[in-house]
């Protein structure tokens, strides 16, 4: 087996060299229920994090992998960068639940990877568009287990806006969400 | 097994020599998890999402950048050996005298017109990549008294699934200065070589280009975590 190469951070100059045109409109091939997660990344003082990559990857609205293009960029992919706030926005489609390889059943969600200064590697997570009791056979809320941890990947739809789902993302301390490794 | 765990090869999250992890750190350990069906696939780019001129940081401008031109060759492969086709690989760097077109580096060196220091590409069927531009200067940063990031080219992949995606940096041989860089001192010592490019006449353009050769390797989409 060769050796993997080690990761290194993206460090701070990225925002002219990886942002896409739009890469906050994640693009599909059909049609579906639009929507828009968002919020802050914050540090482990809860300052906001104003450098970070953050992509996202998610099934369609019928749980089905995009596998195409729109012949400018992929399908399900999303990438933007924070802004001052440690804000980012992500437009999209309400992803579809899906199956796993032994049957079990993933809970509607979008796969995480946040790049930053002061990441030597990605922090990868899964953020679920589905209340608790929804997503409780999911596999990663079973590997989880504690409920205030499993917590921090839900992201709350907005009681004024159905459309937005918020969800806040600490890095390290108080309210450190759960980052997986793959 | 002799293998060298994948953990043995990576960076930690906390480094505290390289400050800006203190903060940024996960403090609690990650939880493993199986790659879903979903990162074992990955987007899809099309052919013509990059340009062939895109692998070539030279012929941006009017006329050539400042500095070294050197060719980069290589190959990306998972860790069973083979090829990562068609996958895309993005690229960007500093200009020759380490100071990047961005309003955050406050480095005061000069800007070339002529570099912009960002570049992609798809690799081949053969998982094959070439790069040309010119070897990026040092710069200094201020993690530490007198700190000076060694020369690199930083890499973005993405392989053929989402679980494979991966951020780094390449080195250069023979460089004093990656002995007191905090940011590649992360490396475990098993995995700082896989970091240096290594020189590669024949792959240069004589009398015009150095050549240097880099292999990437991308663990395997399916591979799942030790002891799961
Ligand atoms: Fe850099």
């Amino acid at each position: 087996m060769a050796k993997p190469t080690p990761s290194q951070t993206v460090g701070p100059f990225f925002a002219r060299e990886l942002l896409w045109k739009d890469g906050g409109t994640v693009l599909f091939a059909g049609r579906g229920e639009r929507i828009t997660l968002t919020g802050c990344v914050f540090d482990g003082v809860g300052a906001p994090i104003f450098d970070a990559l953050f992509e996202t990857w998610q099934a369609d609205p019928a749980g089905t992998f995009p596998s195409g293009d729109d012949g400018a960029r992929p399908y399900g992919y999303g990438r933007v960068s924070t802004d001052r706030d440690g804000r980012y926005a992500i437009e999209t489609m309400m992803p579809g639940p899906f199956k796993g390889p032994g049957g079990e059943t993933y809970a509607p969600q979008i796969s995480v990877s946040i790049f930053a200064r002061g990441l030597l590697k990605a922090l990868r997570t899964r953020v679920f568009l589905a209340p608790l009791d929804a997503i409780k056979d999911d596999p990663l809320a079973r590997a989880i287990g504690d409920t205030t941890r499993l917590r921090t990947l839900i992201a709350a739809r907005d009681p004024r806006d159905p459309k937005i789902y918020r969800w806040d993302v600490r890095l390290r301390g108080a309210g450190e969400a759960v980052f997986i490794e793959l | 097994m002799a293998e060298t765990p994948v953990a043995d090869i990576h960076p930690p999250y906390l480094y505290p020599d390289y400050n800006s992890t203190r903060l940024r750190a996960p403090s609690q350990p990650l939880v493993r998890v199986a790659p879903s069906p979903l990162e074992t696939a990955g987007p899809a780019f099309p052919k013509q999402f990059v340009k062939d001129s895109e692998a070539d940081l030279t012929t941006w401008g009017r006329s050539a950048p400042l500095g070294e031109k050197m060719v980069l060759v290589g190959r990306v492969l998972d860790e069973g050996g083979r090829p990562v086709r068609r996958s895309l690989v993005e690229v960007w760097q500093a200009n020759a005298s380490g100071k990047y077109p961005h309003p955050v580096d406050d480095h005061d060196a000069p800007l070339d017109p002529n570099f912009l220091g960002k570049g992609q590409l798809l690799t081949d069927d053969e998982g094959r990549y070439r790069l040309v531009t010119v070897k990026p200067g040092a710069y200094p940063w201020q993690n530490h008294a007198f700190g000076w990031r060694p020369a690199h080219i930083h890499f973005s992949l993405f392989g053929n699934a989402y679980a494979q995606r991966l951020i780094t940096q390449m080195f250069f041989p023979g460089d004093p200065l990656l002995a007191i860089d905090p940011i590649f001192q992360s490396v475990p010592e098993a995995g700082r070589s896989l970091l240096i490019a290594v020189l590669d006449l024949e792959h240069g353009i004589e009398g015009v280009a150095l050549g240097y050769r880099w292999d990437m390797v991308l663990r395997g989409p399916r591979a799942t975590p030790m002891g799961v």
